[in-house]
């Protein structure tokens, strides 16, 4: 059987590997970590995109902000209704929304006044939403219900300052369940008559305007329309959202570049160092096999298995490992660093999406260029004579 | 003498090694099919939320503007939440604001 | 047979040579050099003629040594006759074959059939016990491990080698790691042996017995052929041939 040939040098390749024990296991233990953070991004970012592309499929169409001298500013809610007036334009409606900073527990919340009426029966929110004119009530993320709210509960009662410094009290009548953090954790939801007073709202002036179309590929053409007709308009379309979502994939540039090129470094000294030629104890170990009856072949195929172990168990090592650290672990390495010094920060349990076609590519670029690296050197130390050996 | 023969060859051992990360990631792959087919079941309700509240970002980072909503962020004020700001490193370079060069492009969702 | 592709005439340096097979071998010659010559670095400055056209003939059984200088060409003449490496013209006949310009893998196949090979460093690797030096040669063979363990630990007992088998090569004493080196030659069953200064570094004792061992296999009908410097070597009443080499050229045949 053909087969054990295969395994005998298989044998005395994990032998030769086991000899150079710490060089080996040196190479191991960098390659498994540049697998497990380039698995790690992988694994995030994709599983990022795909969250968004669900969870916002049903977000406005298109949101239309005002500028002033390049800034964002409040638009007039009378814009609405020329916007209405565009052909396949459905829906033009203000939001109102903004950002409050809590001094006390240094936290950003995002503070969002609504006039809609839903979300009954819903599992992610426990209790309801306010309505739309309802004073002093308020709906919360679980994030702020854990920073502010001692009793974390409905009935509790939430402080807020108002623009001249008074405070106001908001009644909690809801809470978004953790399920929905990623949505909702720093969330204040507020009557759209709160809201205006909290921040001291000019009448008639909105955050922006939501605007839903009919024909979804009619969106580009309409947002070019808005920006004809208001040049003080800034249109942000659906596409753009999930496009940025999908911009998250340069993390992959971005961390893997910045964070750890020294752990890159670290390994692509590694490959340059076993790309550029044998050492003189592997050459001449190379020149003993072939003098006692190995073939080019074997020699050959060695490498190969010394190529295809290595990386392999890397690659094994650090896939799993990553996929632990993304969806069990919270991707607590990163956590630090996306955190920045924000307060309320959802715990990232996110839902793992897997492109096997990015795992593929990994695999690919990691996998394949080690065992070449591996062969290609020891290939011109394989084909000379074994009788190097005698000459010395 | 007996200990050489009952011992394991090393290729053995290795495709023990292999085979066991394979059933790992089988395991793993069943874990994130099931959680996947959970999140769909929530997912009408998140979705909901969404069109309720005419959400438009992640709760990623609550940093700053441009952190929290990258997507209704300004393009070219790196220090606009206050002009002492440092950039937020390295949520801010992770997630960038979007391309607004929606005019005469037509673009298609997925 | 094998190396067909060789049997079409092919001429090198004016020489019109004939398919192998028609080499008509004394049934008792088992090792053939014609004419043979061997040049590194060929064409460069520093060209060396190792070997300049060596007619000689080994006999199936012979003790044969090659003896002169170093530098005088016998290691290379020896790598040339194992197979090792390839004349620059003229030709080597193993047993009824010319083997000077086989395909790599058919040399390779002669080479692990029919030679042993005994280094003057014994060239035995360091990190793997004795037992697994010993196997090295048969390993990409479909040999399956237990037996082939069991064939290297029955070379180790006849040489007395049965308490180190499992010790690391670093840890063997020279004489030790020599007989390592024979067992490793022997694990293949082969006709002949080719020691290259084997005893280069060894005492005289450790040298008779290298020897003595060296003679039992040639009693036992193997050919060995031994390169060497050493008086001790090719003064031994029982060398049936000795070859006195300088500057790649036989001086002395006796």
């Amino acid at each position: 059987m053909a087969f054990e040939k295969h395994r005998n040098i298989l044998d005395y390749t994990l032998q030769t590997l086991l000899r150079r024990k710490f060089k080996n296991a040196g190479i191991i233990l960098v390659f498994t970590f540049v697998i497990f953070i380039v698995g790690s991004i992988v694994f995030l970012s994709y599983s990022l995109k795909r969250e968004a592309r669900l969870l916002f499929k049903n977000s406005p169409d298109i949101i239309v902000q005002k500028m002033r001298a390049g800034r964002h500013e409040l638009i007039p809610v009378t814009l609405g209704n020329d916007i209405m007036g565009i052909a396949g334009v459905s829906n033009a409606g203000p939001r109102y929304w903004g950002y409050y900073y809590d001094s006390g527990a240094k936290a950003n919340y995002t503070i969002l006044g609504i006039s809609t009426f839903g979300l009954e029966n819903n599992r992610m929110l426990t209790g309801r939403l306010p309505s739309a004119h309802e004073r002093g009530v308020a709906a919360i993320g679980r994030g702020i219900a854990d920073v502010r709210i001692i009793k974390k509960d409905i009935g509790s009662t939430l402080y807020l300052q108002d623009a001249d410094g008074k405070w106001m009290d908001f009644n909690i009548v809801g809470i978004f369940e953790s399920d929905s953090e990623i949505l909702t954790d720093d969330l204040i939801v507020m009557s759209e008559d709160d809201f205006k007073y909290l921040v001291k709202m000019p009448s008639g002036t909105a955050t922006d305007l939501a605007v839903n179309v009919y024909n979804e590929t009619e969106i580009p053409t309409i947002a070019g329309k808005i920006k004809e007709r208001f040049p003080d308009s800034r249109p942000i379309l659906r596409d753009e959202i999930i496009r940025t979502y999908d911009a998250v994939f340069s993390w992959r540039s971005g961390l893997i570049v910045t964070l750890f090129i020294g752990a890159l470094t670290a390994f692509i000294i590694l490959a340059w160092d076993k790309a550029t030629g044998l050492s003189a104890e592997e050459k001449q170990e190379i020149g003993i096999l072939k003098a006692v009856g190995w073939e080019t072949s074997d020699i050959l195929e060695m490498k190969f298995w010394e190529g295809v172990v290595v990386s392999l168990t890397s690659f094994l090592c650090g896939i799993i490992i990553a996929y632990v650290h993304i969806f069990f672990m919270g991707a607590f390495l990163f956590a630090p660093a996306l955190k920045g010094w924000s307060v309320i920060y959802p715990d990232f349990r996110l839902t793992p999406f897997i492109d096997f076609y990015q795992i593929a590519i990994l695999l690919s670029v990691t996998v394949i260029p080690y065992i070449a690296s591996t062969i290609i050197p020891s290939w011109k130390a394989a084909i000379t004579d074994p009788d190097i050996v005698m000459r010395g | 003498m007996e200990r050489k023969i009952l011992r394991f060859r090393r290729s053995t051992i290795f495709f023990i090694f292999v085979s066991m990360s394979f059933i790992i990631i089988t395991v793993l792959y069943i874990q994130s099919r099931i959680s996947i087919s959970r999140h769909h079941i929530l997912e009408k309700d998140l979705v909901e939320i969404v069109e309720n509240l005419s959400l438009t970002d992640m709760v990623l980072s609550t940093d700053a503007r441009y952190t929290r909503h990258p997507t209704q962020a300004d393009l070219f004020s790196a220090f606009q939440d206050y002009p002492g700001s440092i950039e937020h490193f390295p949520t801010g370079s992770v997630i960038p604001p979007p391309d607004f060069s929606y005019t005469g492009m037509v673009m298609r969702i997925e | 047979m094998e190396g067909s592709d060789n049997r079409s005439g092919y001429s090198y340096e004016g020489i019109k040579a004939v398919n192998s097979e028609q080499w008509t071998v004394n049934s008792k010659t088992i090792i053939k050099t014609e004419n043979t010559t061997k040049i590194f670095n060929k064409g460069k400055p520093d060209e060396v003629i190792a070997v300049n056209g060596l007619s000689i003939e080994i006999s199936k059984g012979d003790f044969v040594v090659f003896k002169g200088p170093s530098g005088s060409g016998k290691t290379t003449l020896l790598s040339l006759i194992g197979c090792m490496s390839r004349p620059t013209s003229g030709r080597v006949i193993v047993g009824n074959r010319d083997v000077s310009r086989l395909p790599e893998r058919f040399m390779t196949e002669v080479r692990r059939g029919t030679f042993g090979f005994i280094f003057q460093q014994f060239h035995l690797i360091k990190g793997i016990t004795v037992c697994d030096n010993v196997m090295l040669p048969l390993y990409p063979t479909d040999v399956k491990p237990l037996r082939l363990r069991k064939m290297a630990e029955e070379i180790l007992n006849s040489l007395n080698m049965k308490e180190r088998k499992d010790f690391y090569v670093r840890k063997l004493s020279g004489g030790e790691q020599q007989r390592t080196a024979i067992a490793r030659a022997l694990i293949n069953n082969p006709e002949i042996i080719l020691a290259d200064e084997p005893t280069a570094h060894l005492d005289t004792h450790l040298s008779d017995e290298f020897l003595a061992i060296m003679r039992k296999l040639n009693k036992q009908g193997k050919t060995i052929v031994i390169a060497t410097h050493d008086p001790l070597v090719y003064e031994k009443d029982y060398v049936t041939l000795c070859i006195e080499m300088r500057d790649g050229r036989v001086r002395k045949m006796n």
